[in-house]
């Protein structure tokens, strides 16, 4: 069940009233029930796999809540990631690895041959895997008390606003929440429906007219001459991020509809000045759960700077890594994490980090130059193979075909991507709810009318799904 | 409190103005421009003058030709030679099935003057594979402004995904699992309980040639043609039937004299290559149609086995496409039948 389809737009309500009308003590078994209800809309066996790690996350949290020291808790931590990554790679890794490994067997002679799963890809596994991992490491460390109800477990690991392509809550934000006794709020309700409409429109409008335009350039780039090409590296940035931004929007504002609120995971990120502060706003809630449970426990940057660079390489590779089993998103992880410290040692060199405040000519600049940077790695994210992108990048300086296909843009396009860049531009660190909450009565209209009349009338209308179910 | 509802009730009407100035506003600027791009099969409607007498509604039966034909014209082009003094308009689209047919029906404008509709019927598509053929989403996407509701709604529709969406995984999914759930009775013993173990068996134990060699290609046919018509129609689960019925119902209400033209499917191939067993359950999905749709008052024209083996086009695939002898064949049977409504109108043709 996509947000973006009528079955959510009948979904959501039934949800949302029966949340308020039922007695507080079921409000637990309403969300699971929902949250089941939308995963298996899917695919209905794989809500086996979310009842495993759960199952498997929950006795690990209990048994670990009853041991005094580390130690002892060690065979549990050691057994919920076991399992949870154990998941993630049989399904997402394992096709990926046997591949590699029979192309070496067969470079080094050996006839063996370790045949392929036919299994698709359950939705959204890298995120509940990752959420319900961060909770298993939290108990272990103290830092977590055991959840002894197995029904809010059940329901933290599984809440369906962001159940399949996050943000990646933590258990200690998340689940107080589902435990409170919300009251039906106005506030809650418009900025709630606020932020679906943005986050519709941002998905729908903008992403889903960028797509296929995108996908025509990377499905035959020898047929576009190099400007259309530019052209489309360009658009595919734009594209992932509305598509993710939209996504997580209709995600947040979904939640909040429920009173409940889940942590931002865009914060205008095409307007960082560096790389280091483009993860800073680009899907925070993964670039925070890699810091705080990988940089960090291998010693973030109170190590030598050997081992500093070792560790900055080793995160952005296991991120990349997470966002699929090819290698061009290891690759794209791996050039991230050079572009990174290779920032930091010129702006090192240079003095170069000097606080320009927002909007200044300098803060302008600077973003240019890391939207530039950043798009020119979407390559290798975008493309199917690591030739795919050389060839594009390729093609990009060579003078194209001798009768050039042209990459055509509808005028409706760049009005909308227009009025997305325009509106990241002005929500620069504010939230569009409280935003437009703010703005004149008749004005604020005039605003849900264009969004409304955009998604209604604008709407892509092929069926792209959003970028990061994949992952 | 007054004031409260005083204000709430302001505000639903204010939205209520609102979306009615969208679907104004859409209707005159917009809609025009998406039923071209999305709903282009409702200019298959537009296209009928409304003095017709005669619609066809056909799929790419009506306009596939060989090669080698003298004459490519359509099926029904040669129904209309035989009925001269009346005018005749088809609506062709490839892929089309009861489903589509009902809906173009349903926008004939009430001004229209058209007296007699021939829907083609085919046999193939009772069957789980078409009914859940991966064509389906572009179809029933291309329908969706074309429902009975305000224009702006019907675009909500549309960027909603309000129609059968499937992937074409999903699709396979689906009929895979209707071969398993749907058992084969015979009125004696037949060894397979469905289509898929049916198919199955043929698959491993294959067609052999004349030095006994299993014969790959003749093979991979037999299993095509036992997927294909290796199915009893149910009436109450078939969603075919339900289109179909829709049809009846529509021209009940309309007035107009109903022709559904069973098309001819390779009998003769069938039985070559599979044997009596498929020919058995042909028949009885013939007589099934017959009798049920006879019995509803539709004339029903009965070319299953009214084409012969070399006038199909496609020898190594089940369609119905038939070369000019074929198409003159099942055009003639249509128009003699229809004498029944214009006996005076009625010309023989010399073929």
């Amino acid at each position: 069940m996509l947000f973006n389809t009528i079955d959510f737009a009948i979904f959501l309500p039934i949800v949302v009233i029966s949340y308020y009308l039922i007695p507080y003590k079921y409000r637990w078994v309403l969300l699971l029930a929902a949250s089941y209800y939308f995963y298996m809309s899917w695919k209905v066996e794989y809500i086996l796999l979310i009842v495993a790690s759960t199952l498997v996350d929950y006795i690990s949290g209990i048994k670990m809540g009853q041991l005094e020291n580390r130690r002892s808790r060690l065979p549990w931590l050691i057994l919920s990631i076991c399992v949870n990554l154990g998941l993630l790679f049989s399904f997402k890794y394992f096709n990926f690895a046997t591949e590699n490994l029979n192309l070496l067997f067969q470079k080094v002679g050996l006839s063996q041959e370790i045949p392929a799963m036919s299994l698709l890809l359950p939705v959204g596994i890298s995120f509940y895997t990752f959420q319900t991992l961060s909770y298993s490491i939290d108990v272990y460390f103290g830092r977590q008390k055991a959840e002894k109800h197995l029904g809010y477990f059940a329901l933290y690991v599984s809440f369906f606003p962001q159940l399949v392509a996050g943000p990646i809550e933590r258990f200690s934000r998340l689940a107080p929440q589902l435990k409170l006794r919300h009251k039906l709020s106005y506030d809650n309700l418009t900025n709630g429906l606020r932020l679906i409409l943005y986050g519709l429109f941002i998905k729908m409008v903008v992403a889903d007219n960028i797509s296929g335009i995108v996908d025509q350039v990377y499905a035959h780039p020898e047929n576009f001459g190099s400007i259309d090409i530019l052209k489309g590296i360009m658009l595919y940035s734009f594209q992932i991020y509305s598509d993710f931004f939209g996504y997580s929007t209709i995600a947040i504002g979904s939640a909040l509809l429920l009173g409940i609120r889940i942590m931002d995971n865009f914060k205008s990120p095409y307007l960082a000045k560096n790389i280091s502060e483009f993860w800073q706003r680009w899907h925070i809630s993964l670039s925070t759960w890699f810091r705080d449970y990988l940089y960090f426990p291998l010693g973030g940057n109170r190590v030598s700077k050997y081992r500093w660079v070792l560790n900055i390489l080793v995160v952005f590779l296991i991120s990349g890594l997470w966002h699929g089993a090819n290698w061009t998103f290891i690759i794209w992880g791996l050039l991230f994490g050079l572009l990174y410290m290779g920032e930091r040692l010129v702006n090192g060199a240079f003095k170069l980090q000097k606080v320009h405040s927002a909007y200044s000519a300098g803060h302008i600049l600077l973003a240019i130059k890391t939207f530039f940077l950043v798009s020119i790695l979407w390559v290798f994210f975008r493309s199917q193979s690591f030739e795919g992108a050389i060839s594009i990048f390729k093609l990009l300086f060579q003078d194209g075909p001798a009768n050039p296909q042209y990459l055509l843009i509808p005028l409706s396009t760049w009005i909308f991507l227009m009025l997305f860049i325009v509106s990241d531009i002005l929500l620069y660190n504010k939230r569009f709810d409280s935003w437009v909450g703010r703005l004149p009565y008749l004005l604020r209209w005039v605003i849900y009318g264009v969004l409304i009349f955009g998604i209604i009338v604008f709407a892509g209308v092929e069926n792209f799904p959003f970028i990061y179910f994949q992952f | 409190m007054r004031e409260r509802w005083t204000y709430i009730v302001l505000k639903a009407v204010s939205i209520l103005v609102l979306f009615l100035v969208m679907n104004l506003l859409y209707k005159q600027l917009f809609f025009e421009k998406d039923l071209q791009l999305y709903s282009s099969l409702i200019n298959l409607v537009r296209d009928v003058p409304l003095e017709a007498d005669i619609i066809y509604l056909g799929e790419s039966s009506n306009n596939s030709a060989r090669e080698d034909d003298l004459d490519k014209r359509k099926i029904s082009d040669f129904i209309a030679d035989q009925y001269p003094c009346l005018a005749l308009y088809d609506l062709t689209k490839p892929a089309a099935h009861a489903g589509i047919f009902k809906v173009l029906l349903q926008h004939m404008p009430e001004e229209s003057e058209v007296e007699t509709v021939i829907v083609t019927l085919t046999l193939r598509s009772f069957n789980a594979q078409w009914i859940h053929s991966p064509l389906e989403t572009s179809l029933r996407k291309s329908l969706v402004l074309l429902k009975p509701y305000p224009p702006l709604y019907n675009r909500f529709l549309l960027s909603f995904k309000a129609y059968d969406i499937k992937t074409k995984e999903e699709r396979e999914a689906d009929f895979q699992e209707q071969w398993l759930a749907d058992e084969l009775h015979f009125p004696y013993e037949f060894p397979h309980k469905d289509v898929q173990k049916w198919d199955r068996w043929m698959a491993y134990s294959g067609i052999r040639d004349k030095s006994g060699e299993v014969d790959r290609a003749q093979t991979e046919l037999a299993c095509h043609y036992i997927k294909a018509y290796g199915f009893q129609i149910d009436t109450l689960k078939n969603p075919r039937m339900a289109e179909f019925d829709a049809i009846v119902d529509l021209a009940r209400e309309r007035g107009w004299n109903l022709v559904f033209n069973l098309m001819a499917e390779n009998m003769e191939k069938a039985e070559q290559l599979v044997g009596d067993d498929l020919i058995f359950l042909m028949n009885e999905n013939r007589e099934l149609l017959l009798n049920y749709y006879r019995a509803k008052g539709v004339l029903v024209v009965d070319n299953l086995s009214g084409v012969e083996d070399s006038q199909f086009t496609d020898q190594n695939w089940t369609t119905e496409h038939y070369a000019e002898k074929g198409r003159k064949a099942i055009a003639k049977r249509v128009a003699a039948a229809m004498k029944i409504w214009y006996p005076d109108d009625y010309w023989e043709a010399g073929y």
